[in-house]
């Protein structure tokens, strides 16, 4: 089943294009990668995916219905989202935080009750966070604040996961936790994930769907195997990107200089 | 969520209580207890007047208003993503200054000061409120700038009232701006506002919460966090304005207050709010009774005295704070 769907969706953020006429189904059980060059507009898209801006033209729909008349609760028991940076400023600790992601599910009167604090509890588990239930936020290193804000995702627990950086700050072993847990969610729990991803070969493991975009409106999107390949990453990064044939499929890595214009596949 | 954050308020509520009793003892007559107790019996009685027409009427005058600060601070905070807001940040008191000064300048009747106050209140209310609207969606920053620059304003008029006004009313001017609860006569309606304000904060605490982590994250959590702010404006400015039409603006209270609470209690606000109520009327009563015996027969407007306990107390835990991180 579709759970979230663009139709004919034109983006921009301060007059530059992000995305022209983009028409995309997103279904249960898919992982989908955003790649595209700093600036490009990834972050955009994933508001305007999330009703945070308001897209120029097109519309976005959330199961069967369109996401401009839900109200915010509606969207948040269905959609969440990773934002890219996560600053606490006040107090608090990391259980208080995750348990903000029951927030959408409970009534205005109503407080957390046990059964939220053990999925609480459970996703600081599963972030690694475990032991750190009583910590205040505002001590928390950038990579542990990072995994709070994903835990607190995970305890809101919507069937739309869109995520920006996710693995931002995080070590290696961090980064396949992180992007672990996403996938269990998405196989097992039939959830959709959109993924803002930089590193090309988290996203060659992980994803099941890629979307690029190129600049000045324009996009790719489909399977993983047939969008990343060595031409279509070169013309996504400008850079030159070797194929690497593993046991467990491609992978790829840039060779020559950064600042190097790559001509083959730019149109 | 634990018993020790109920207890606290309930020991901040007695000791609350306690010290409407203590202020009501102590003064140019001092009462023992026993001496107090026949004074509660005895309202027609020569010390049963000073406690019942005097004192008592003040103590709870005094916390009272340090309540409505104390929440209309916590409020601020939260709106505005600051914890250095404080209830007079946006120019809701330097409105209400401005029309009570100039009230005392043409020398309208005391008794109906407090009516000027409240108005000047709302007409800064309204004047952030629509100036810092505009166009486009809500914007913490505009409503910031909006509410300094309108306060500093403010502050220009009533420089000018002083400079220009009567001599003789100069002196009342001067005590009326520290803020003083010398004259405040609480009818029901602050306990009213002080209620149904505290009654709607609670039932939004958890939203308050949210909104704490950033306006984006509280939308992501399903607010609607435009009518949310807006909401939570003019709720604070409400509370400042009783505030300041009973006492005048008096400092440090909304600013001090809701952070000595987030320090003891964590940042919750279905605990912080009605513990940083507590708290405030707490922190007055005892402010205003050091105010009127401290120096003796002289009385001292409150102000003075939240500002001198206040301040070495906010750098303390600025200090505090930097050492923890």
């Amino acid at each position: 089943m579709s759970l979230l769907s663009c139709h004919d969706l034109d983006v921009s953020v301060a007059d530059i294009p992000v995305a022209r006429e983009l028409n995309l189904q997103l279904r249960e059980g898919e992982f989908w990668g955003l790649l595209g060059s700093n600036g490009i507009g990834k972050t955009t898209l994933l508001k305007c995916m999330a009703g945070l801006l308001a897209p120029d033209a097109g519309t976005i729909g959330i199961e069967s219905r369109s996401m401009h008349e839900m109200s915010r609760k509606e969207i948040a028991q269905r959609l969440g989202m990773l934002q890219q940076h996560t600053v606490y400023l006040f107090d608090s600790s990391a259980l208080q935080i995750a348990l903000t992601g029951r927030h959408p599910h409970l009534k205005r009167w109503s407080r957390e009750g046990n059964q939220d604090i053990i999925l609480a509890q459970a996703a600081l588990d599963a972030v690694g966070l475990g032991d750190f239930s009583n910590r205040e936020v505002t001590t928390l290193s950038g990579g542990e604040a990072r995994r709070l804000a994903f835990a607190s995702l995970v305890v809101q627990d919507p069937e739309i996961m869109l995520l920006d950086e996710p693995t931002n700050h995080l070590d290696l072993r961090h980064q396949l936790r992180i992007m672990d847990i996403a996938t269990q969610l998405v196989s097992g729990r039939n959830k959709v994930v959109v993924s803002a991803l930089h590193d090309v070969n988290l996203a060659a493991r992980y994803c099941s769907h890629i979307l690029m975009l190129f600049g000045n409106g324009q996009w790719q999107a489909g399977a993983c195997s047939e969008m990343l390949n060595g031409p279509s990453l070169e013309r996504l990064y400008g850079c030159k990107v070797e194929a690497v044939e593993t046991s467990h499929g491609p992978r790829f890595h840039p060779v020559g200089r950064g600042s190097e214009e790559v001509s083959s596949g730019s149109s | 969520m634990s018993a020790h954050p109920r207890l606290l308020i309930i020991a901040l509520a007695i000791l609350s209580v306690f010290s409407l009793v203590f202020s009501s003892a102590v003064g140019s007559v001092a009462l023992s207890p026993s001496e107090w107790l026949e004074a509660i019996k005895h309202p027609d009685s020569a010390t049963g007047e000073v406690v019942w027409r005097l004192r008592l009427p003040r103590a709870w005058a005094a916390w009272l208003v340090g309540a409505l600060l104390a929440m209309s601070g916590c409020l601020m905070q939260v709106l505005l993503r600051n914890p250095l807001a404080d209830p007079y940040i946006l120019g809701v008191s330097g409105g209400a200054a401005f029309a009570t000064l100039l009230g005392m300048t043409i020398g309208i009747s005391a008794g109906f000061l407090p009516i000027l106050t409240i108005g000047g209140a709302f007409l800064a209310i309204l004047l952030v409120f629509s100036l810092a609207r505009g166009e486009g969606p809500w914007s913490g920053t505009r409503l910031l700038l909006t509410g300094v620059v309108t306060a500093s304003g403010w502050a220009a008029l009533i420089s000018l009232i002083l400079a220009l006004g009567p001599d003789n009313s100069l002196r009342g001017m001067l005590f009326w701006l520290l803020g003083d609860v010398s004259h405040a006569t609480p009818g029901l309606a602050p306990l009213a506002v002080l209620l149904v304000v505290l009654g709607v904060v609670i039932l939004m605490a958890r939203s308050l919460n949210v909104l704490a982590m950033g306006e984006t994250t509280a939308r992501l959590l399903g607010e609607n966090t435009e009518r949310l702010l807006w909401l939570i404006y003019l709720l604070a400015s409400l509370l400042t304005a009783t505030a300041v039409s009973l006492a005048g603006p008096v400092g440090f209270v909304g600013l001090i207050v809701p952070h000595l609470t987030r320090m003891l209690l964590g940042a919750d606000h279905r605990v912080l709010v009605p513990a940083a109520v507590m708290f405030g009327g707490l922190f007055l009563v005892v402010s205003d009774t050091l105010a009127r015996t401290i120096l003796a027969p002289r009385q001292l407007p409150v102000g003075v005295v939240t500002a001198v306990l206040g301040v070495p107390l906010f750098l303390l835990l600025l200090n505090r704070a930097k050492l923890k991180s």
